[in-house]
């Protein structure tokens, strides 16, 4: 293993499942098994490679490492730039751990498979790209990679989700399609790219402020903007990255578009690309623009605590498991939000484990979902009952998520939400641990009763007789997500000490302006 | 007296109008039913021309200052070579197959037109405007419509209609700008633009302002003189309305910038707010009324007078960088729209309008067909990784740079408004079901290749803008310093 590893490690992991999906152009439509193994390998050297970084980075130094730059566009200052620093290493691991178990999750995708992994690989790249840029246009051109194929993933493979249109609104479900797929994929991307629009501005102010040099990142990072700017581009961004990471009201396009992805892309989607928001908002909004965030902090947690409790609340009632699975997305998305608008240091670190913990738990979740409505052709809870006779397996892990999403203690979900109240309740606003508190026994009972109307009790019914238990790559994904919520939980450090070491280095630039905010 | 060294700047042009003389004595020369190769030869010279551009001197004025070559000029002369190129090659295809007694004409007519496009951007006289619109004008309105009767799938009856409109609005716009320039011409006496620059403001020179710049706004089909695009785009021969939805604007565009920004560049504040009317009213009105459109042509009719408007922000910016990344966007959106219009004659040759239905399954019927749509369209949108995108936020960050930052989000705003109907033709691509009767598509071989040369310029373009960028931003610093 030479020094060309260590230097290029970054654009390695960015670069492999693009050249993947590359590769995949190539092949013949209906070489199946090589289309799956390429997808399988790019999506493994992406893991190899964020698993070897995690090893190499040192923990000693800190800040940014494995640093690459290569010149983008250099009248206007844009360069290819990628570092990584502690809270990049966890999400590259998390990344890499949820696209191959997506891949594994989606290996018996059939029906236009190729064009199916090309843009799961390309969306997948982009995911990669946005944690470790140190370009702001970069990250968010990357960004953009990562939301656009949705479209087509969700429009292409998707299903029809169940919706009763009910009320006095129930003919504009049926003008809409609402729970169809179209629609939901639709929906999505036109919700997304609004946020996108108000970044742009933003991105734009930040880089004429700061001299109209450079995008870079750092340079932007050190840059003084006026007070009066700072209080507009905050909510701007926090509204653009936060519309991804389902902040309330601009979630609606989440539970649709959930629902209707197919597996794999759920997982992705929920697992991983509402962080890229949540990430947006801490690393773009909250340490560029820091009197911003420290004034806008209070409406950011309250609205994050509308988050938990309106999310738990809805996943409470609704009749579609896939639905319900979103929902808690939405509620957990929250914690989130809370940890960061505390600007603690165990918020942050809670925020980003909670980033990192629900990534794994709803990649599980829906890895789940997607083998129940394949067997038994329905999402439909109610008419579900007993089907852990058939699918053990399958009963058991989701139960297993069930627990981390209610923070059990041992399951990472617990580490994570943990540390977000401890930071809620060492910030200005102790109070927002409560409404945190009750959301997470909310969570308790709609997973436990998810899991019993499911999986325990009378049946299965006749209808569902072709109930089987996972199959062999299904069981390796299943393993793997199970396996990394226990770890992960029992031995939180693991992760820890990475994100850690980044809040140390990012949080003081947020103290002063700290100081300087005042309440409302 | 003109004299030799008149001449230098204008060389490429002249050996245009050589080549169109060319086409017509090779094609007296020529047998029926043996006219195909004229297409070929057309695009050959033109592709020929292309590349000497890279090779020849032009520069310098001619004519006592009323044309000036620039590596503005060029750069501009280069997008229309390579537009005609193309739109030539994407031609053969359909005039042989449904007008093989007019072929000679149709290329005829398209270098004339093409000569007008690459005199005007360097033109800094009114008279020369006025002749270079001209020479561009006519023979598009006379190719709009070609598909007159003897076309048996009906395209005729609309083509009368589409000719018509194009004819009467550009003769209007004509008189227009003609009655406005005589005002600007009785107030200042000259009709260089240096000398009306210098020339006193009066209300009657402003009047005349206004007029002059309401008929270029005409020519590029902004809003509110957008009226006749969707029915011209509709009943015209595919191959040509690539052709018509780029060439035309690209030039209007030199002419106006020439117009506001030297002829006009004392009053920039109050022409400022007309032309930010412009660019408002023609994004919104463009993008709302592509929404409901249920064929194709008529939809992109619409979204090109939307992204008239985008193209407007870099004038309205009025920097060196507004106008270089104006040049950027105009050389993307050759490409871009070429590509598409060339892409739904492959699917319906010889129809007037192409419902969207016939869009349905293409990924199917012709996967390459389809990929190039969804990337064409993806561009027109502006998403990232195809020219669009960088066309888009090039703009943008002039605009932004020059204090309107609230168009930045108006913008980017209206674009996703855009990217739903532009989406319709992607689902139609990827998710419709093709009809039984739909089989798989083979697609002409010269077609292809100006597909596939529209789809390189957008995939090169987009991967790797940096080159393009700078050679336009170079040739915006030539337009306001000529030396």
């Amino acid at each position: 293993m030479g020094s060309f590893f260590d230097t290029h490690l970054l654009s390695i992991i960015v670069a492999a499942p693009f050249v993947a999906a590359v590769l995949l152009l190539m092949v013949d439509d209906d070489a199946r098994l090589t289309i799956r193994w390429i997808s399988l390998v790019g999506s493994l050297v992406s893991l190899g490679g964020s698993i070897q970084l995690a090893a190499k980075y040192q923990l000693s130094r800190g800040g940014l490492q494995f640093a690459e730059r290569y010149p983008l566009v250099p009248s206007f200052g844009i360069d290819l730039s990628l570092a990584a620093d502690g809270w990049s290493v966890s999400l590259l691991l998390l990344t890499g751990i949820i696209i191959t178990t997506g891949v594994l999750a989606s290996w018996t995708v059939s029906h236009r498979g190729r064009e199916f992994f090309i843009l799961l690989l390309v969306l997948v790249a982009g995911v990669f790209g946005v944690f470790v840029s140190q370009d702001l246009f970069v990250f968010f051109l990357f960004y953009e990679i990562a939301v656009l194929p949705m479209y087509l993933l969700i429009g292409i493979w998707g299903s029809r989700g169940k919706v009763e249109a009910r009320g006095p609104f129930a003919f504009v479900w049926k003008r809409f399609d609402i729970g169809g797929r179209e629609y939901a994929a639709m929906k999505l991307t036109l919700m997304l790219l609004v946020g996108s629009a108000a970044i742009l501005v933003v991105i734009f102010a930040m880089y004429f402020a700061a001299g109209g040099k450079t995008f870079d990142l750092g340079v932007l990072g050190a840059a003084r903007y006026p007070r009066e700017m700072q209080l507009w581009a905050f909510p701007l961004l926090w509204l653009g990255f936060g519309s991804l990471a389902g902040v309330f009201p601009f979630h609606t396009w989440s539970p649709d578009g959930h629902a209707a992805a197919p597996t794999a892309v759920s997982m992705l989607h929920a697992g991983v690309l509402m962080k890229l928001g949540a990430f947006g908002v801490i690393r773009v909004g909250m340490l560029l623009l820091p009197d911003g965030a420290a004034w806008w902090a209070p409406y950011v947690g309250g609205i994050a605590v509308i988050n938990v409790l309106y999310g738990a609340v809805s996943a409470m009632s609704q009749k579609d498991l896939k639905y319900v699975i979103a929902y808690s997305s939405v509620s957990h998305m929250g914690v989130v939000m809370l940890g960061a608008a505390t600007m603690t240091v165990d918020g942050w670190n809670g925020a980003v484990y909670q980033m990192f913990a629900h990534g794994m738990m709803t990649g599980l979740f829906f890895a789940l979902v997607g083998l129940v409505y394949e067997r038994a052709h329905t999402r439909w809870v109610p008419a579900m009952g007993g089907f852990a006779a058939k699918m053990p397996g399958v009963a058991a892990f989701f139960v297993l998520a069930g627990l981390s999403s209610l923070g059990l203690p041992g399951l990472a979900g617990f580490v994570a939400e943990f540390l977000v109240f401890v930071g809620a309740w060492q910030s200005k606003h102790w109070w927002w641990a409560l409404p945190g508190i009750i959301g997470a026994w909310v969570t308790a009972v709609y997973v436990l009763r998810a899991a019993k109307m499911i999986f325990f009790g009378d049946g299965p019914a006749q209808e569902f007789h072709d109930l089987k238990d996972a199959r062999r790559t299904e069981w390796g994904a299943l393993w793997a997500l199970g396996a990394c919520l226990i770890l992960f939980g029992s031995y939180p450090r693991l992760i820890l000490d990475f994100i850690h070491l980044a809040t140390n280095e990012y949080l003081p630039k947020l103290s002063s302006a700290m100081q300087l905010a005042q309440l409302p | 007296m003109p004299t030799a060294a008149d001449l230098k700047p204008l060389v490429v042009d002249l050996l245009l109008l050589f080549s169109a003389l060319l086409v017509f004595s090779v094609d007296l020369g020529l047998p029926h039913g043996r006219k195909r190769g004229l297409g070929f030869l057309t695009a050959l010279l033109l592709a020929g021309l292309f590349i000497v551009t890279f090779f020849v001197d032009a520069s310098g004025a001619a004519f006592s200052g009323a044309y000036v070559g620039t590596p503005w000029a060029t750069l501009f002369k280069r997008v229309a070579l390579a537009g005609g190129a193309i739109a030539a090659l994407g031609a053969v295809d359909h005039v042989d197959r449904h007008y093989p007694a007019r072929q000679g004409e149709y290329y005829l007519l398209l270098l004339f037109s093409l000569t007008g496009m690459t005199l005007l951007p360097g033109a800094r006289d009114l008279v020369m405007f006025v002749v270079c619109f001209e020479l561009m004008g006519l023979p598009l309105a006379m190719l709009a419509t070609w598909a007159k009767t003897d076309d048996k799938q009906g395209a005729g009856r609309w083509a009368a209609e589409a000719g018509l409109k194009l004819y009467l609005v550009s003769a209007a716009s004509t008189a227009i700008t003609l009655f406005g320039l005589s005002f600007v011409f009785g107030m200042t006496g000259t009709t260089s633009l240096a000398g009306i620059a210098a020339a006193p403001m009066s209300p009657l020179l402003a009047v005349g302002m206004m007029l002059t710049i309401a008929g270029m706004a005409f020519k590029v089909g902004a809003v509110p003189f957008h009226l006749w695009v969707p029915d011209t785009y509709q009943g015209a021969p595919t191959p040509f309305v690539a052709f018509l939805s780029v060439g035309p604007k690209a030039t209007g565009f030199a002419a106006l910038a020439a117009i506001i920004l030297i002829a006009f560049k004392g009053n920039q504040a109050q022409l400022g707010s007309l032309v930010l009317l412009l660019v408002v009213a023609s994004i919104v009105v463009g993008n709302l009324m592509a929404l409901p459109q249920k064929d194709v042509k008529r939809m992109l009719a619409f979204s090109g007078v939307a992204q008239i408007g985008y193209m407007m922000m870099g004038l309205l910016a009025g920097s060196q960088l507004g106008l270089g990344m104006l040049l950027f966007y105009v050389a993307g959106y050759v490409a871009t729209n070429m590509g598409a219009f060339l892409v739904l004659e492959a699917i319906g040759p010889g129809r007037a309008g192409v419902p969207l239905e016939e869009l349905n399954g293409l990924w199917k019927r012709s996967p390459w067909l389809g990929l190039a749509m969804l990337l064409f369209v993806l561009s027109l949108a502006g998403i990232p990784f195809v020219v669009g995108f960088w066309a888009k936020l090039y703009v943008f960050m002039a605009v932004f740079q020059a204090g309107q930052g609230w168009l930045v989000l108006f913008g980017a705003l209206m674009a996703i408004v855009s990217l739903w109907y532009y989406l319709q033709i992607a689902r139609a691509v990827y998710m419709g079901e093709a009809s039984a009767e739909q089989r798989p598509l083979s697609v002409r071989p010269a077609l292809a290749a100006a597909i596939g040369l529209c789809l390189v310029g957008v995939v090169v373009m987009g991967a790797w803008p940096a080159p393009f960028v700078e050679s336009a931003s170079a040739a915006a610093a030539s337009f306001f310093d000529p030396r």
